[in-house]
This record gives C-alpha cells, structure tokens and sequence, in this order.
C-alpha cells in the first residue's frame, strides 16, 4: 500500500484538480442523501411544521443532485486524464535514465509491454479508490451526528457496520487481490507462453502432428488461469456479498430503533439506506487497489531504479578523434554468470570497416552496449578518440556511435516522423538524401503519401527489408562519425540479407562502421575481420 | 474496410446470441434477486409505517426484512459466480476454437503474419471478451426486465406512482437518444481516446532504447505529455456532451424521487405506500446503472472482435473412409510437373517441376533464394498443397494422405528449429511423446546434445524456450536432429539447417547430420558450398524450375 502511496505523491502538482473533484462529488453526494432523507420525512408526514420549505428544499436538491453530478463527471475525468499524463511521462522519463533503457537494448520488448499494462493498471486509482473513499470518509461523520442525536446506541451500531463495510471489508478485499496477483501472472504468462509455442512452432507441430498436444497443453495453461480468476472474483464477491449484509444489518438496527422515534423514523431510515448505498463499491475498490498495488510496486522498482552507468560528476570535453578502443576489457551481465569478455582488445581506427564475428552466445552484441554505454567494464577501458568513456557524459558518446540492430526500434508514425527522430531539424532534402543512400528512395517516391506515409505498428506496413533500410537511413541522417552494426540482417532471408549487405558498402562513407554478425555472407567491404572467442577477440584474415 | 467491420459486426451479434443463451442462470437470479428487494422495501416500508405511527415494531416484519437480507445476499453471490461461469465458458469455448482453426490453417499462416500477432489474439482479444459475456450481456437483459418487473408490482398497489416510475425510467433511452451522443458515445469516445494514448505510449516505451541511443528522451517525454495534454482538451470537449446523457439517468432518478414524494405529501397519502415507492426508487434506477457501466465491455468487445472475425475458417473433419498409409519402410519420392504460386504478384514459386529420389537415396536441392527450394520441403511437409501436378510417395498422392499419417513418414529440421517452453529433454521427446528415457538419452548422445548440456548445472533438465536459458543456433539445430533421431522416420527433411551457424558450428552439425541419413530417403536444400559436399545427386533449381538434368556429385 506504501507504494501506492508513493504514486499518488506524483501527482501532488494537481493537488488542486484533484481534491476540486473530490469536493464536487462529495456536495453531489450529501446532495443525495439529503434529498433522500428529507423526502422520507415528507411522505412520513413529519414536516408540518416547515410544510412550505420542504418541498420547496426537494424541488432544489433534485436539479441540485444532477447538476453537480454532471460537474463531478467533468471535474474527475479531467483530473484523471492529467494524473495520468503525468504518470506516462514520469514513467517515460525514469525507464530512459534506469537500467530499463538497458531493458530495451536486450529486446525485452514484453517485459517493457507488461510494465506499460502495470501504468495502465493505475489509472483508476483516483476515479475508483480515492473518490468512493472520499465519499465514505464523510458519510461517516454525517451518519454519527445525525443518528448519534436521534439515539445513540444505534448510531454506535449502524457506524460500526459502515465502517466494516465501507473500510475493513475493502482492506481484506485488497490484500485478497494483492495475494493473488502472483498467482495472476504467473498463470497468465504460462498461458501466453503455450500460445506462443504453439504458433511459433506451428512448423514443429504439423511436422510432428503435435496439434492435439498443444492444444491440450493450452488449455490446460487456461483452466489454471481461470481458476486463479475464479478464485480472485469468489473473494471478491465474498467481500462485496459482505458489505452488502453490513448494509442490511445497519438498515434493521435502524429500523428496529425507529419505532422509539416516530418523528424521525423515515429520516434515520432512508439516510442509512442512502449512506450504505454510497459504499457499496468499496469492497470491489478494495480488489482494484490490491491489483494496482502490485502494479505500483513493478512500477516504482522499473522507474526509480537509476542509470546502470552513473554519468562522471563534471564530464571531461569530447575528444575531436573517434577511434575506438576496447583494453583488458571483462565484463559479465551478473555477478552469477560466466563473463562474455574476459581481457578484449580491440583497435578500430578513425574511418575502419571492421566486422567482428562469433557464434551466438559469444557476447557480440555485449560489445555495442559497453561501447554505448549502456553498461560498464568491470574491468579494462572503453576509450573513444583517446578518452575512457567512463570520464564522457553517456549522451555526449552516444552523439558519437550510431546503433542499428534488431533490437532497433521503427515507431508507428510517419516515414518522415520515423528519419526526423535522429535529427529534428533535417529539412526534405536531406531526409531524401539519405532514404536514396539506403536505397529506399524509389519506394517511397512510388507512395502516394510519400515521407508521410504512415508505416504502421513496428513498421508493419513495411517488408522485413524495407524496415531495415528505414532504419538504416536513420542511422545515416545522424552525424555520428561511428555507426555499429549489430546483426542488422537478422530475421530476413538470405536474399534480401545479401542486397541489404550490399547497399551497407556503399553508404557511410568515411565514417567508421563496425559490422557485428556471426558469419560472412561474402558480400560485405571490409578492412578487417575480428573473431570473438573465449572472451577474447583474435585478427582473422579478411 | 467497410466488409471487415460488417464481419466483425456480424460475428458480435452472433457471440451475443450464444452469450444470452449462456447468461441464462444469471440473468434469471439477478431477476430474482430484485424480486426479493421489491419484497424486502414493502416489509421496510411496513415497519418504518409502524414506528411512525408510534406501534410497536411489528416482528413478523422484521423477521421477513432480515430472511430476504440474507435471500438477497446468497442470490448476488451466486449472481456474481454464474455471471464469472458464463465469462469463462465463453472465453474457453473461443480460445479453443480460435486455436483450432490456427493450427488447423498451418504454417502457411506464418508467411504473412507474425506469431507474437496471432498469440495475442488467442490471449489478449479473447480476455477482452469477458466483459461481454460476464457482465454486458446480463446487464444488458436485466436492465429492461427488472424496472419491468418492478413497474409490474407497484401498478398492483398504486397506478399513478407506477406509471410515474415507468415515465421517468423511459426518459433514460429518450433523452439518450434526443441527445444524438447517448452513453455510448461517452464511453467509446474515451475508450477510443485512451486505447490511442496507450498505444503510442507503449510504442514509444518497446522503442526505448531506440530514442535513448539517438539521445532524443526528453524530447520525446515533452512530446508524449504535449499528446496527452492534447487528449485531455480533445476528449473533454466530447465529454461535455456525452455527459448530457448519464446526467439523464441522474435527471430521471432524482425526478421519480421528487415527483413520488412531492405527490404523496400533497395528497397526504399513507405513509406506508409511499414509503415504499420511495424506497423502489433505486432498486428501479439500480439496474439502469449498472448497464450503463457495463456499457465500457461493450466497447472492449468491439474493439477486440476484428482479428476473431477473421480467422481462418474451421477445419472439416477428416474423411474417414479416405486414410491413406504407405509403406513405411524406405520411401521413394516423386514431384510430376509440379506447379506452386504463394503469390500471383510474384510469379510462380514452383513451375512444372518434376524429379524422382529414389528409397534411401539423398538429393540436395540448390540455387540461390526464392528458387523454390523451400517450397518442394513445405509441400512435402503437407504445409502447402501443390496447385497441379503430383507430389508422391511410394507411388501415393500426398493429397490422399491424413496429415498424422504423412507425418508419420517424416522427419523435418529447418533453418531455425522452434525450441519449446519446457527443458532440453522435453523438447527432444517432443518428437515422440512416448518415448522412454533411454531412447531420448540416445537421441541427446547421436546428436551430441549430451556434449553441451553437461556443461549446465541441471544438464538435459535445463529450462529452455520462453524464459529459458539461451541456447546457441548450433546447439538448438543439435536439439533438431535429436529430434529427428528419436522419431526415425525414413524421410529426412532438412531445410537449409546451417543457414544460420557460423562455418565452424556449420561443419560439426553437416557431420552430425550426414550420420542421420544413414538408410533415409533425404531431401537436402541449401546453398551453402559446405553442404553441398554431402554427398548425393545434386538438382539445381532456378526460378522454381530444374536448371539442368540432375546430376551426381563426387
């Protein structure tokens, strides 16, 4: 619950908007009850004495009732929708400086897409858990005053029964929901990975008739997850079953004192069934606050969990060279695992095309993460124009190196949205320039919206190959004088890997380019070949 | 565009139905249930008419008030429980049939979409069903028949009052309509607005390291608060109006209340009665309430139903009386003019091909991408059906074989072998699901799967797959032939198996494989020079035609 404390004090600079809504809906709220209560008053015939201003007091609070619910909707969407900008970009900001933007470089796309789900989980944290909350936490003072005057051994009662209700139960539904949140996932992921399987492998499984397998197998992934579900909505009934007995209990005690009190029997009555009619969804608040709980505490942990390469205090000046070095270097991913280098040396001149090869496993692209700075040598330098680029702020490095590899990612926007990200302020000539150098131009021109044509999720609407030279081109609009390769032809077929190696010698003239792959295709133009072994990188001839 | 959103529409109606058949039990004690509290406030009503009047609580009252209390809470919790069943029926009944229809379609499928596409269909669009069939659909039937019933009751007791309630309850779906927007437009416009602020967040969030790279993070943080702040303008001048449309279901309430209890003041009717129209009130707007509500499943719904529309159509049943075998010891091969297009646009992929392999021999396919390589081994595999022309073996049209038994007959490794969520072990007992242990330690050592698994802690009980330890291209492509070793079928497949290994890995696994052919019919595509050294007859292909008459190769 802390963590959800902590993500409501993000949003302390719309403190304003947000307790704005939280008074507009509870005035719409006592505006409720009264009108409630006072018309139980009338039709009792207890209000002779003011036989004019009641009616006159209900024909108020009727329209009274409407219209602040109506600016209660306006007053809490509108605070929602703020707290949530809010959230996104605090969000946005703490996984581009934590080890998420680390996260991103290994393709761990899903584990990004499920903390995205997490965010979303916490949207309604202000729309159903603070309001209703707010709302009984003033019923509860109105319900003591006005029952406490009438009889106090009721009230004693009747405001026990709503706290349960309108507290505790909600509390037990909370930690149901929260112990149950693990079960949740990781029943869900189970199911998820069957799906996968099952379709990724659909070759595997026709050519091993396993389609009976795999189906049995999914399903039994998703009896699993349907029962932990079942077992989440059986809590959550239980609880809002609970707070509904509260309810009637409070409303007999009323009723059961009513008769000592003539006058005012329909007021106490038609309050407490108003009151606990306002609670009522407290119970099923409590279940969505024990999922956004967990939720939160991903959250926090994913955001808050600061740059894996701390940037030097004062940055030393970029060197004008841009010759890159690895000395000595040893690096493993954790402390657990074997290490991927273990003393790598490495020259690679101003202007080189070099490629470095190893077979999978052997920590190739560990190296264009050490070179980016996306995480440290624990031992040996990364130097860059002569200088450790432990002393380089990371964004003054990476202003340096061009990256490109599968991990590379193609935004659902525009082609010219796409290019413009490496250099905003590119006009059409050069975004032109460069989409001709990646031999992309003459598709697009065929286009009927040209630069603006929007290339879908991931850049579906492109094929495998065009989306590379998309990408490609990006990386050519930057200025950076090193641009590394990392398998940039993964995922395509042999073909279009050998027009893409093609098009990749004749751009970039002038700049280094160093080319990571697990095999030549014969095609590439080369000044030197490296090999990766055992930690170690060897000359190999070209 | 239009056609697709009239599939989808159809295909919602459709599941609608089933899911009313289905919400049957709920509907029914939700109904039930208002029942009981029609009941309970006339017991309510009763006793309050008592203590007013200064009488002694009536007990027979209260104890009927205090029955149906817990009546009413055992009907919500089984309410809520059928209500979860029906969700749950309907997303197993869906997901099984999504599944079915997926594998049934093939690997065709994956040549033009991506599996992680298809998985979230199965998973995701499926989950966003539930709403429909757990809360939309019930609530959409009580919402009309439980005001009903409660109008019913009160016409019995006070005809005025009753239809004042029915008056104000029918000014909710006039005044929606009036207002052009209607909650629907409410909820889909936020809907709509929120699903397109998710998706370029989460776009934005997969493409991290991207923009950080490109050293664009806070920019892009402006940006995305820039959109959001954008959506809240856009979406609240929408709201504004669409608001009109719930402010009418308060209007309503609120309008039966003053209307009821203004009346009963002026006429000085008994308290009794009035009383219990009073309390009617919110058990008669209840119901209206949580349909609006559910309104938001609704829009889930159709959000999700686009992709299940369009599923590839459901597998007929197999023929029994048409099941083929052919004898499985030695298999010979022939393709007779032979003619296959994935796609008009691109020409033919296979044109009059026709070559024979004879029991225990070993062919190699080469020739250089999109010669049609593949497309011999998917046709062989029963993927894809030739388009004329026949495809044997042992003198039996493939067509006529029932694809458990033409898989029976072959073993198959590709470029890249799908390993399983599951260990090593499983994944090579994945080819035959019966097999003991020694035999898939036999297969593990014949593809020296043994060599590399001992050096992991947990050897060949190592999780690998989704969320597994990552194994290299060679060791996966061992994993491959071990399968293929423990299913010993006569006809060996390989489709380009060392494409992607580097040329060391490349020799140890040709060696590896080379032993596997040993007494099997092999069909081998590649245009790698080192397989070509594998020995057998040699048929160059070129633009899915045979460039030269076959030939041997030393």
């Amino acid at each position: 619950m802390t963590d959800l404390l902590r993500i409501l004090a993000l949003w302390r600079g719309r403190t304003f908007w947000l307790a704005f809504g939280i008074l507009i809906s509870l005035a719409a709220l006592a505006c409720g009850a009264a009108m409630m209560a006072l018309s139980g008053s009338m039709v009792a015939g207890v209000v002779t004495g003011a036989a004019l201003a009641a009616p006159f007091a209900l024909r108020v609070l009727g329209p009274a009732r409407v219209v602040l619910r109506y600016l209660e909707r306006l007053a809490t969407h509108d605070a929602t929708f703020r707290a949530l900008a809010d959230l996104r970009v605090w969000f946005f900001r703490g996984i581009a400086t934590s080890s998420a933007g680390g996260l991103g470089f290994r393709r761990a796309g899903d584990v990004l897409a499920r903390l995205v789900t997490d965010v979303e989980a916490l949207d309604g944290i202000y729309l159903r858990i603070l309001i209703p909350l707010a709302g009984a936490v003033l019923l509860l003072p109105v319900l003591a005053i006005t029952i406490g005057q009438i009889d106090p051994l009721a009230a004693v009662a009747v405001l026990l029964l709503f706290a349960a209700s309108a507290f505790g139960l909600p509390l037990l539904s909370a930690r149901a929901a929260a112990g149950l949140g693990g079960r949740l996932s990781t029943t869900g992921s189970a199911l998820r990975v069957a799906c996968l399987d099952a379709l990724h492998g659909l070759r595997e499984v026709r050519a091993f008739s396993a389609e009976g397998r795999m189906l049995a197998n999914v399903q039994a992934c998703e009896s699993n997850l349907l029962a932990a579900q079942h077992e989440l909505s059986r809590r959550g009934a239980i609880a809002a079953a609970g707070a509904f007995l509260c309810a009637q209990v409070g409303i007999l005690v009323v009723l059961l004192a009513a008769g000592a009190h003539p006058a005012q029997a329909a007021l106490l009555v038609l309050l407490a069934v108003a009151a606990f009619e306002a609670v009522s969804g407290l119970p099923r608040a409590g279940v969505t606050a024990g999922q956004a709980a967990g939720a939160a505490r991903r959250v926090l942990e994913a955001a808050e969990h600061g740059p894996a390469v701390p940037d030097p205090a004062p940055g030393a000046p970029l060197p004008k060279g841009s010759a890159l070095r690895f000395e000595g270097v040893a690096f493993a991913w954790a402390a657990d695992r074997a290490k991927v280098f273990d003393g790598l040396t490495i020259d690679i001149p101003q202007g080189a095309r070099v490629a470095l090869l190893g077979p999978s496993g052997a920590g190739k692209s560990t190296l264009a993460a050490l070179a980016l700075k996306v995480v440290a040598p624990q031992a040996g330098r990364v130097l860059l124009g002569g200088a450790d680029i432990a002393t380089l702020p990371a964004a003054e490095v990476r202003s340096r190196i061009g990256w490109l590899s599968q991990a590379t990612h193609l935004f659902d926007d525009t082609i010219r949205g796409n290019l413009l990200l490496a250099k905003p302020d590119a006009d059409d000539a050069a975004l032109w320039a460069v989409l001709e150098a990646a031999q992309l131009g003459g598709v697009v021109r065929t286009l009927p919206d040209g630069l603006d044509t929007w290339i879908g999720e991931a850049g579906a609407r492109l094929s495998g190959g065009q989306g590379r030279r998309l990408a490609l081109a990006r990386a050519l609009l930057s200025t950076a004088p090193v641009l590394i390769f990392d398998e940039p032809c993964a995922g395509l077929d042999a073909e279009t890997e050998r027009a893409f190696l093609a098009t990749l010698n004749e751009v970039a003239e002038g700049r280094t380019v160093v080319l990571i792959a697990h095999r030549l295709t014969g095609v590439e133009r080369l000044d030197r070949i490296f090999r990766l072994s055992a930690g170690r990188a060897v000359a190999a001839a070209g | 565009m239009d056609t697709a959103k009239r599939t989808a529409r159809l295909w919602l109606r459709e599941q609608t139905k089933r899911g009313q058949r289905a919400a049957r039990p709920a509907i029914a004690l939700g109904l039930a249930g208002a029942a009981a509290a029609v009941v309970q406030a006339w017991c309510a009503a009763g006793a309050l008419d008592a203590a007013i009047a200064g009488a002694a609580a009536p007990l027979g009252l209260l104890a009927g008030f205090a029955v149906l209390a817990l009546l009413r809470t055992v009907l919500g919790l089984l309410a809520e429980q059928a209500a979860f069943r029906a969700g749950a029926a309907a997303r197993r009944r869906l997901r099984t049939d999504a599944l079915h229809r997926l594998l049934a379609a093939g690997p065709a499928l994956l040549r033009g979409r991506h599996s992680g596409e298809l998985a979230s269909i199965v998973v995701d669009r499926i989950e966003a069903l539930d709403g429909l069939f757990a809360r939309y659909i019930p609530a959409a039937m009580l919402a009309v028949i439980a005001p009903a019933l409660i109008v019913a009751v009160l016409l019995w007791f006070d005809g005025v009052a009753a239809l004042i309630l029915m008056g104000t309850g029918l000014l909710v779906p006039v005044a929606m309509a009036l207002s052009g927007l209607g909650a629907a437009a409410a909820s889909r416009s936020q809907f709509a607005a929120l699903a397109r602020l998710q998706a370029r967040f989460l776009d934005r969030v997969r493409g991290i390291a991207t923009i950080v790279m490109l050293g664009r993070a806070a920019d892009e943080a402006v940006a995305l608060g820039r959109a959001a702040e954008e959506l809240r303008h856009r979406t609240m001048r929408v709201l504004r109006m669409a608001f009109l449309s719930s402010a009418a279901l308060d209007l309503a309430a609120a309008l039966a209340l003053v209307v009821l209890a203004l009346r009963a003041f002026a006429h000085g009717a008994a308290p009794g009665i009035a009383l219990f129209e009073l309390l009617l009130v919110p058990e008669f707007f209840a119901p209206l309430r949580v349909f609006a509500g559910a309104y938001q499943d609704r829009m889930q719904a159709v959000g999700a139903s686009g992709p299940l529309a369009e599923m590839p159509p459901a597998p007929e049943p197999a023929p029994p009386l048409e099941i083929r075998t052919v004898e499985a010891r030695g298999v010979s091969v022939a393709f007779e003019t032979v003619n296959f297009t994935w796609d008009p646009a691109r020409g033919p992929a296979l044109n009059s091909l026709s070559f024979r392999v004879p029991a225990g021999e070993t062919l190699v396919l080469a020739g250089p991408s999109g010669a049609g390589k593949s497309t011999v081994l998917e046709i062989l595999l029963g993927f894809v059906h030739p388009d004329s022309g026949r495809v044997t073996l042992n003198g039996a049209d493939i067509v006529t074989l029932v694809p458990a038994a033409l898989s029976r007959l072959t073993a198959w490794i590709g470029q890249r072998p799908v390993l399983f969520a599951g260990t090593i072990r499983d994944n090579i007992r994945f080819a035959r699901p019966e097999a003991s242990d020694d035999e898939v330690a036999e297969a593990a050592r014949f593809a020296r799967v043994d060599g590399f698994a001992a050096g992991m802690q947990r050897g060949l009980d190592t999780q690998v797959g989704e969320g597994g330890f990552g194994l290299s291209g060679g060791q996966v492509q061992r994993v491959a032939i071990a399968r293929a070793f423990l299913k010993n079928a006569p006809l060996l497949l390989l489709d380009e198996p060392t494409a992607h290994l580097d040329p060391v890995t490349e020799a140890e696994v040709l060696e590896s494989l080379k032993r596997l052919t040993v007494g099997r019919t092999v069909i081998l595509a590649s245009h790698s020079a080192a397989a070509h050294a594998f020995g057998g007859r040699r048929l160059d292909l070129r633009d899915g035609t045979a460039a030269a008459p076959a030939r041997g190769v030393a």
